[in-house]
């Protein structure tokens, strides 16, 4: 009973945050580009989609917490975090990595072109992530060196994500190269839920606890 | 169309000032290269190769008929 | 978007010219007006103007343009260079991936065989005293294109930028000059206006360099799409001697897809450049054209495979026994090698059609069209006719190099490979050192208010034109006259005198109509205008030129003539403004003053 929910929680998780962005990139009607391209396009696509998926591996998906161990969400959850973390934090060097196998411009160019044009909501957007990006990633890292109590830390977390999470899907949209009507309405999609499992978490908390003072 | 799409435009500029033929302008309000005036593309590929951020696709096809020597 | 143009200006007509208008427009008539409706987004009336004075002007941002700036500035001359479109990604020197280079230590002939061997290619036509000078000059140009790293990358932005940043050159881009102005005899100035800001420009200069390009039709499958001659018609304009009109770069394209420049040339735009030697032919003129004119088109031709011989097609251009041996005997029974060689005097090895082995010319599955570089001539042979070796035009303080100067370096054929693009380094450095020291003789003048008005007038007719026609309907219409095979190309008195009537009725009546919505159609208008005339030098020069010779053949006289045609063709503006030519004999220098005997063309 136990090992078939669990089956079923991950068989959604995997449906929802790789089928799905798999599927979107090739019903979509996207030019087709060289082999290189399309690989660092679909890794970069699930990178953020798995990164979405955090939403729904971390502590606030009682659901899963109580179907199966604890251990597990949270291994998940970290990995995920962490692999696809990495993926997101490298992905504007990915973007001129074709830039390594022409005689064009060069990569370096490239690099110092796309950090310095600040033109675009997308691109100011994507800093501001990158950034929050970072933050998170320092914290979780450091979590215990900051001598924070949990619950400020969890809290701490989970509002920047928030912070993050919107500022990043909407440079997503805004800037994507593969950021249709579908990818986008499956982007705010997610989020949306992410966000209401979140908020229903920590604001039932806080009101908890408010009722109690 | 011979220059088709543009995704992933991050706005630098660089496509618009190097097409020959000013095919591509600066759209005022997103801030991202769009393709104004396709029917004057020589589909030379420069805009493409200038793009740091490869956005730029092209495809080899013009939407009239062209007018060559014989045929 | 059309529809939506379309929508905007029927309303816009309705309400402007109000309900008799209206009602018209609701009947057959709206569609006669709708069309020729201007609707401009733009006020003509507050385009604001701007002057900016300097010592030397060059226009033009390629190969020739960099050097001129360069030279200049570096002869002691204050320098500004407006061009068109962006340094090193205009023109066509973004395209030009094989570059001459003479180094008397590797090479086994002499500049004075060098030369020789060209003028016997060329059949005469060459200026003896530019080929020699590209020889001589090209190695140190190409050093110093090295040094600015114009060789590591596919793209020459970067590398141009680079000498014209060290010198603190300004450079105006996107301006496009359509007026020069001459006053007391000599340039003043030039005016143009720009596609990005609502400005009309009027430049003050003591010198100006035309490195403008050559130019053609907007054809199709070659690069040229943003170069309309637009140099030599604008000096013609006020004056100046232009040659070489005649002569016709035979490039093919792709029958697939004949309009792709890039899927035409393999991948080869996306190569660094590299340098050439020594490897004198004689390419790229009608041969092709020939072929598919006497064997009915490409469609008909044989299959793959089989032999050219079969094909067997006599007469033809004449091409010099020593230079058959990539053409074969009559220069056309072996096309298929012709083909495959360089592009017009360009490097070889990088000649995608080579490569490839999957596009074969007519005559060998007919994969190929003509037609590509429609309105362009060889390079370098045709422009503003030079008075010396110092790149100095018929009208004092204009100068011109690169295509945009009728040097006759290569002759009426593409001769060296690769010359082309050094032969714009060489003379752009020449005619920039010319310039330098010529305006430290000369004092500055003002272009007279007059002058300014009637000039911001031309420039901004076509915006201001209540209707009219649209610029891509008349260049369309003008290729339609001109590409065809038995007009521009295997020439025959009678289709260019219908020819000429078509194009002079757009002379006449079409250009003085064209108008414009905005900026970047008020370009196209000024780039219509220049073709129109360009194709009416064209007819006119291919119509007195009653031989055949190098790249320009006419099925009604298709013998050499040495007897009556040792001479290249000036043309000019007559007394009462109409186009005048004139012969020039080979290796004499044109006179400023215009010849006395003139041999007008009808
Ligand atoms: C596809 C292709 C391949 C080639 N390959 C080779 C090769 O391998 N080797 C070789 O030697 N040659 C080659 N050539 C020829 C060579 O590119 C040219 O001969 C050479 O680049 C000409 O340089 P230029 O500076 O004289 O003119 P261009 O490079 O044509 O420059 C003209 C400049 O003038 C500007 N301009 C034009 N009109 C105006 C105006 N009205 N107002 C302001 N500015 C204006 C343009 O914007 C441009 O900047 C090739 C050409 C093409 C198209
Ligand atoms: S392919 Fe060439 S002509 Fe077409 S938009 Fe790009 S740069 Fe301009
Ligand atoms: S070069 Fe690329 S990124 Fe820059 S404006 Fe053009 S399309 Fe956008």
């Amino acid at each position: 009973m136990k090992t078939q929910n669990y089956i079923i929680k991950l068989s959604v998780l995997i449906f929802s945050f790789l089928i799905v962005p798999l599927l979107l990139y090739f019903t979509g009607n996207f030019q087709r580009r060289s082999t290189l391209m399309e690989t660092l396009s679909i890794t970069t696509i699930l990178g953020f989609s798995l990164l979405l998926s955090q939403f729904f591996t971390s502590r606030l998906n009682i659901g899963l917490v109580k179907k199966i161990r604890m251990v597990n969400v949270l291994a998940i959850h970290r990995f995920i975090g962490y692999f696809f973390i990495a993926v997101i934090l490298l992905h504007p060097f990915f973007i001129i990595v074709p830039k390594f196998f022409d005689n064009g411009v060069s990569p370096s160019d490239a690099f110092v072109k796309l950090i310095t044009t600040f033109s675009t909501t997308g691109i100011i957007l994507g800093i501001i992530g990158y950034t929050l990006m970072l933050l998170l990633m320092v914290t979780a890292y450091f979590r215990f060196k900051m001598h924070l109590n949990y619950k400020t830390w969890r809290r701490l977390h989970g509002y920047s994500a928030l912070l993050f999470v919107i500022a990043a899907t909407w440079h997503v949209i805004d800037m994507g190269r593969h950021s249709n009507t579908l990818f986008s309405t499956y982007y705010v999609l997610m989020v949306v839920i992410g966000v209401f499992y979140l908020l229903k978490t920590y604001v039932t908390n806080t009101g908890k606890h408010e009722n109690k003072t | 169309m011979p220059i088709k799409s543009i995704n992933g435009c991050i706005g630098c500029e660089e496509c618009i000032k190097s097409c020959p033929t000013d095919v591509l302008r600066l759209n005022p309000d997103s801030k991202k290269a769009e393709i104004l005036y396709p029917e004057d593309c020589q589909i030379c590929h420069l805009c493409r190769m200038y793009c740091p951020v490869d956005a730029i696709v092209i495809t080899p096809d013009k939407s009239i008929p062209v007018i060559v020597s014989w045929g | 978007m059309k529809t939506k143009h379309r929508k905007i200006s029927r309303r816009k007509f309705i309400t402007l010219t109000g309900g008799a208008a209206g009602f018209a427009a609701m009947g057959g008539f709206a569609m006669q007006v709708d069309w020729a409706l201007n609707n401009p987004e733009i006020n003509a009336e507050t385009l604001e103007n701007n002057r900016i004075t300097t010592d030397v002007l060059v226009v033009g941002s390629g190969m020739a343009g960099l050097f001129a700036a360069v030279k200049a500035h570096d002869a002691g001359a204050q320098v500004l260079m407006v061009s068109k479109g962006r340094l090193g990604s205009s023109g066509q020197t973004p395209f030009a991936k094989g570059i001459f280079a003479y180094d008397k230590d590797n090479e086994a002939l002499s500049i004075d065989e060098f030369v020789a061997k060209v003028s016997r290619s060329a059949l005469g036509t060459n200026n003896k005293a530019y080929t020699r000078q590209l020889a001589e000059h090209s190695l140190a140009r190409v050093n110093e294109l090295r040094e600015w790293g114009f060789f590591e990358s596919s793209l020459y932005n970067k590398s141009f930028s680079k000498p014209i940043e060290e010198r603190n050159i300004p450079v105006h881009e996107r301006v496009t000059i359509t007026h020069l102005v001459k006053e007391d005899d000599r340039i003043i100035g030039v005016a143009g206006f720009s596609i990005d800001e609502q400005k009309v420009l009027f430049y003050e200069a003591k010198s100006v360099i035309l490195c403008t390009g050559a130019g053609g039709f907007k054809p199709n499958g070659f690069p040229i799409c943003d170069l309309t001659h637009d140099g030599t018609v604008m000096a013609y304009n006020i004056g100046a001697k232009v040659t070489g009109k005649e002569w016709n770069d035979g490039h093919p394209a792709k029958s697939e897809n004949p309009a792709a420049c890039y899927d035409g040339w393999g991948d080869m735009f996306e190569q660094k450049p590299s340098t050439t030697r020594i490897e004198i032919r004689h390419d790229l003129g009608v041969d092709m054209n020939y072929m598919a004119y006497i064997n009915g088109g490409a469609a008909q031709m044989g299959p793959p495979g089989r032999g050219n011989q079969s094909n067997g097609v006599s007469g033809g251009p004449y091409r010099p026994e020593e230079f058959t041996s990539q053409g074969g005997p009559g220069g056309h029974s072996q096309d298929g090698e012709e083909i495959q060689g360089p592009p017009p005097g360009d490097s070889d090895r990088k000649r995608p059609l080579r490569k490839e082995g999957k596009v074969a010319p007519p005559g060998m599955g007919g994969s190929v069209v003509g037609g590509s570089t429609a309105g362009m001539s060889i390079h370098k042979a045709e422009g503003l006719v030079p008075i010396n070796d110092k790149c100095e035009s018929t009208i004092p303080g204009l100068y011109a190099a690169g295509d945009a100067l009728g040097s006759y370096m290569a002759g009426g054929i593409y001769t060296q490979i690769g010359s082309s693009l050094s032969g714009s380094a060489v003379q752009g450095a020449i005619a920039g050192e010319t310039a330098a020291n010529y305006s430290k003789t000369v004092k500055s003048k003002n272009i007279s208010t007059k002058k300014l008005k009637s000039i911001e007038e031309d420039i901004l007719a076509p915006l201001k034109r209540e209707a009219g026609y649209s610029p891509a309907w008349v260049t369309q219409t003008l290729q339609s006259i001109m590409i065809p095979n038995f007009v521009l190309y295997i020439k025959k008195e009678n289709l260019m005198k219908a020819a000429l009537a078509y194009v002079e009725e757009l002379r006449d009546h079409h250009v003085p109509h064209l108008r414009a919505s905005n900026l970047h159609e008020l370009r196209l208008a000024h780039e219509t205008k220049n073709m129109v005339i360009s194709a009416e030098m064209k007819l006119r020069a291919s119509l007195m030129r009653t031989e055949s010779r190098c790249s320009h053949f006419r099925l009604d006289y298709p013998e050499v003539d040495n007897e009556n045609w040792q001479a290249w063709i000036n043309i000019f503006k007559g007394e009462d403004g109409s186009m005048t030519l004139e012969k020039q004999p080979f290796n004499t220098w044109a006179s400023t003053t215009k010849s006395s005997e003139i041999e007008a063309n009808s």
